[in-house]
């Protein structure tokens, strides 16, 4: 306890230079809090939208329609499969969806559109699409030859709620398929590219019209927690019904999406860690005078029969004090500042539109977790502690007679 | 038998291209208890003779043995040992650690030497009480006078129960009247503790209370003269 | 006088001048550094944008962009042409282009795209589709039956180059169309989507197969200019096209309004931008006033010996403020000098992120980054520095001239 004494004390012998030195540690620590928060925060969100949009965090499909969604390659019995998934631990939902290209036309004007069949009642506990509706109201169970259309695409075949609209396409067997719906509601996601090109209908039209006997493209599973998604997978694997069918995770359908997050972490990581380094020089210099003016110290010291090594000891103790300090008054504001705008939110003004296309939301709350607490201050406390060492290590080389003459 | 020998030592300081010769063939030998004055101007090899003899450095040639230890036989860490269990300094000035008390100051060496906790305040008590310090255990240096820091000083150096004490210019920023008590204080010490003390000075006051002064001259030994009480 | 007394204190203790200065240097450079990289990402992603058939101005139907159908046309558009080639500053480029929404089939499947008409040799340097193709060739003006499709969506429908399919879309009175097509080759752009989206064919035999005559949906001009931080000048031109063709009932857009959400977030850029050099200042500020208190604490006693014999505080101020603005000084001097190196030399060819090439995209971004160091990112960074500096710096300088005579040789 006498080091730790001595060394906290030290500490404070030069209080304005220790407090300048903390301040220094608590606005990296607290800085990299937030900034960690904010970045999880909106990864979970681009995660979360697009898993609740399209992908779901896991789908099984026949082998190949990933890559080449063709209408032909389809799971033949999703029922039973359907049944065997939702009794799996951490599975929180699961739905069959199966789409088609086909010609879509209104009064006039007609472009090609992706029809999704789509059960309802599951898609409102799974999809944030029902609650995107801005017009209208999303499907429902027992609805027969009725659509919910993307915002951009009515525009472009300028049809609106009631209006008929016809689809032709082509179905499973090759054969011609064409039907005649009624738009009942109109979503706007934000995400041009998916308002311009989805149309659903309810599974039972879509499996009669595109002539699916029975058949399904994708059944999409949600888990409770995104870090179920590779335990949920590879239960399903193991399934005797999923022989020759593919199981793909969310970032495997989405490679871009994981992507952009690793980049952008990436780019996250090196932009601190420089910040940390320019933090570590600017504390150096304190390091290095608190050693400096305690040469004569130090003799005395060493002339009593203190070993340097122990003295080495005691300076990274008081330096690692001080980081400490201010590595936990940085984590305490960080997180309050944190948990502050995770609760308000921070508007993104003129970016939101560019974001929207991404389906980040126009306010993003960071989000606290242990990790964005650990490790902004981990990076600080390790590039500290080599701060501390370079100057500690000095004394090592100190001889008593010379640092007795100071 | 010697506590201390000194044999044929030369020490030779580098200065840029300049070479000094701090102390050139010195031989010395320094019984159990004696209290004796290193004298001579600055510059005459004193304080490098105390540092030899404290083993905070080492000689050119020759070899200097404290207690049957031979320190050019020894590390760096052993010399350590060897100050920490048998020798104490005093130090002209800056001999406390300033965010200490008194009694921090003097328990720290008790510390270093693992000595458990309730034997270190007792002994640091008594130590404290027997220099005059009674009021003063829990102040820190900055709030002690010239003389009570260097009661402290002279504390923490006989506290550990030392068989040398070596002090060097213990005296030279005290008034006389507060040296004179200091060297009083030192001289009980050593009668009672049979404790030897090496003074390096050159204070008229210390060689009147040494009872051998060891005058050095250029690095070399001038006279080495006995007084009988 | 002052300067050389002040350069020379800064040596006095040359490790910890040279400590500062390592945290100052580090900081400006990633400062500069990261700002040039990240403006050469964004450059990318407008370049991409502009290239990806935006243009920097292009004029048409101003119902066009919410009913891209044939019917919102330009009927002659070389008669607009005429009107607006004068006005156009040497150097520009001109595409006319029909751009429908189509379906292209093959025998088993129909996907979705935007056929796109265009005069093959005005592309070059305008668009994409200007630059070498990938696979087999470019169409030819005297081959009217082929066509060039995106390398992703050769793939996607397992065609090769070579084979024929059929494309589909809707003429002017509402009736659909189709003409059969020989894939004569594909082209490759930085984003996969692009490639799976737009499909060329040449102009002549796209109006020939809607039946509209001359007619082009688009004139899309293409300057030489036109970086982010560079097209000063793209408004008032924009302005001075449609008062020309105002008459006609077209409108001239830049590529900034047809952007709208790149751009926003262009406005918002230079706010972010300066936010983090505040953050990198604010980390080396706690060492420019520690470094700088240590060494004013150091001369305490010439501070007071120095007032003693005379001297005001406000000249020892100015004293110590003179030095802290040398270091400033001759740390951003050596931090911009190594940063020129870094954009120039060790990233002058740019930064692959080919490793996350699908990342990239998403975003709209190349997979190589070029550094583009803009003045602005420059003279802010600095300026930064300097005035943020100054400010914390006067601490110390303050400090050092409040000592007073006797506190200081008081002092050890």
């Amino acid at each position: 306890m006498g080091d730790y004494l001595l060394a906290w004390r030290n500490i404070w012998r030069n209080p304005r230079r220790s407090v300048l030195t903390i301040l220094a540690i608590v606005f990296a620590s607290g800085l990299l809090v937030f900034m960690l928060s904010f970045q999880f925060g909106a990864y979970e969100d681009m995660i979360d939208s697009s898993v609740r949009l399209s992908t779901g965090h896991l789908q099984i499909q026949a082998k190949g329609y990933q890559n080449r969604p063709e209408m032909h390659k389809v799971i033949k019995n999703p029922d039973r499969l359907l049944g065997k998934v939702a009794a799996l631990d951490g599975v929180d939902a699961v739905t069959v969806r199966s789409e088609a290209f086909a010609l879509a036309a209104g009064a006039r004007r007609s472009r090609g559109i992706m029809v999704s069949g789509v059960r309802p009642d599951v898609e409102r506990r799974i999809s944030s699409l029902p609650g995107q509706i801005r017009k209208g109201r999303y499907l429902r169970d027992g609805d027969v030859n009725v659509a919910v259309i993307g915002a951009l695409g009515a525009e472009r075949l300028q049809i609106d709620i009631g209006d008929e609209c016809t689809l032709i396409g082509q179905g499973r067997d090759g054969s011609v398929a064409a039907t005649v719906v009624r738009i009942a509601g109109i979503f706007k996601t934000g995400i041009d590219e998916f308002d311009r090109t989805t149309m659903q209908i309810p599974l039972s039209d879509f499996n009669s019209i595109f002539s699916m006997e029975g058949g399904a493209h994708r059944i999409v599973i949600t888990t409770k927690a995104l870090a179920d998604d590779r335990p949920v997978a590879a239960a399903v694997r193991m399934m005797g019904e999923a022989s020759g069918l593919t199981v793909l995770t969310w970032d495997e359908m989405t490679p871009g999406l994981r992507q952009s997050i690793e980049l952008d972490l990436i780019g996250g990581i090196i932009m601190y860690v420089i910040l940390v380094i320019v933090v570590a020089f600017s504390i150096l210099n304190t390091f290095f005078m608190a050693i400096f003016e305690r040469t004569r110290e130090f003799g005395v010291l060493m002339a009593i029969g203190t070993k340097p090594f122990r003295l080495v000891k005691i300076m990274l103790l008081e330096s690692l004090a001080m980081t400490c300090v201010g590595l936990l008054t940085g984590m305490i504001l960080g997180t309050a500042v944190t948990l502050l705008f995770s609760y308000y939110g921070i508007g993104m003004g003129e970016s939101s539109e560019l974001m929207a296309q991404y389906g980040i939301a126009d306010r993003l709350y960071p989000r606290l977790s242990p990790l964005s607490i650990i490790i902004g201050p981990a990076i600080i406390s390790v590039v500290t502690f080599i701060t501390a060492l370079i100057p500690a290590l000095k004394i090592v080389h100190m001889r008593p007679v010379a640092a007795l003459r100071g | 038998m010697s506590i201390v020998e000194v044999e044929e030592v030369s020490k030779i300081y580098h200065q840029g291209k300049m070479t000094f010769k701090a102390l050139d063939d010195v031989s010395l030998a320094v019984d159990k208890g004696e209290f004796i004055a290193l004298a001579g101007p600055s510059g005459s090899g004193k304080t490098t003779l105390l540092n030899l003899v404290g083993g905070l450095d080492l000689p050119d040639s020759g070899k200097v043995v404290l207690d049957g230890n031979d320190y050019s036989k020894m590390g760096d860490g052993q010399r350590a040992d060897l100050r920490l269990e048998r020798l104490g300094f005093v130090f002209q000035s800056y001999n406390l650690i300033p965010v200490l008390t008194a009694a921090e100051n003097v328990e720290y060496i008790l510390r270093l030497q693992n000595v458990e906790k309730a034997e270190r305040i007792e002994r640091v008590q008594s130590i404290l009480d027997e220099v005059g310090l009674q009021e003063k255990h829990n102040s820190r240096p900055d709030e002690l006078s010239g003389g009570q820091q260097q009661r402290v000083a002279v504390a923490r150096a006989i506290v550990s129960n030392p068989a040398v004490v070596l002090a060097d210019e213990p005296t030279a920023n005290l008034d006389s009247k507060t040296g004179e008590k200091l060297l009083e204080m030192m001289r009980v010490m050593n009668e009672k503790r049979q404790v030897t003390f090496i003074f390096a000075t050159h204070d008229k006051m210390v060689m009147d209370f040494a009872r051998r002064i060891v005058s050095l001259h250029d690095g070399k030994v001038a006279g080495d003269q006995k007084k009988d009480e | 006088m002052d300067l050389v007394i002040a350069w020379r204190n800064l040596w006095r203790n040359p490790r910890r001048t040279l400590i500062i200065l390592t945290a100052m240097v580090i900081g400006i450079t990633s400062m500069v550094v990261l700002s040039a990289l990240s403006r050469g990402m964004i450059d990318g992603m407008v370049d991409n944008a502009i290239n990806n058939l935006v243009g920097h101005i292009r004029i048409q139907d101003p119902e066009y962009r919410v009913d891209p159908s044939i019917i919102r046309r330009i009927t002659h558009p070389q008669q607009l042409l005429a009107d607006i080639t004068p006005l156009l500053p040497p150097g520009a480029d001109i595409a006319r282009r029909i751009k429908v929404d189509g379906m292209l089939g093959t025998s088993r499947e129909h996907v979705g795209v935007i056929i796109v008409g265009i005069i093959p040799e005005n592309e070059t340097g305008i668009s994409f589709i200007g630059r070498p193709v990938h696979q087999g060739r470019m169409i030819n003006p005297d081959e009217s039956g082929d066509l060039i499709i995106g390398q992703a969506l050769l793939e996607r429908i397992g065609a090769r180059v070579g084979r024929k399919v059929v494309l589909v879309s809707q003429n002017q009175e509402w009736e659909n169309v189709s003409r059969s097509f020989r894939i004569r080759g594909t082209y490759r752009t930085e984003l996969a989507q692009t490639e799976k989206v737009y499909v060329f064919v040449l102009l002549p035999v796209l109006q020939e197969m809607l039946g509209v005559g001359e007619g082009v949906t688009e004139i899309t001009v293409h300057l030489e200019q036109g970086k982010s931080g560079k097209d000063d000048g793209l408004a008032e031109l924009v302005s001075a096209l449609n008062t020309k063709i105002r008459d006609s009932g077209y409108i001239a857009e830049n590529w900034r309004q047809m952007l709208p959400a790149i751009s926003a977030y262009l406005e918002m850029y230079n706010g972010y931008m300066l936010i983090w050099f505040i953050v990198v200042f604010i980390a080396m500020g706690f060492g420019i006033v520690n470094t700088m208190l240590m060494a004013v604490y150091e001369r305490m006693r010439e501070f007071g010996l120095q007032r003693a014999i005379g001297m005001r505080s406000s000249r020892i101020v100015r004293m110590v403020m003179v030095e802290i603005l040398l270091l400033l000084l001759f740390g951003s001097l050596v931090a911009n000098g190594f940063s020129l190196f870094l954009i120039k030399i060790v990233f002058g060819s740019g930064i692959d992120l080919s490793l996350f090439a699908e990342g990239t995209e998403m975003w709209g971004m190349s997979r190589v980054i070029v550094p583009a160091l803009s003045l602005w990112d420059l003279y802010t960074a600095n300026g930064v520095v300097l005035v943020l500096g100054l400010l914390v710096g006067l601490y110390p300088a303050v400090r050092a001239g409040r000592f007073t005579p006797v506190e200081a040789m008081r002092h050890l």
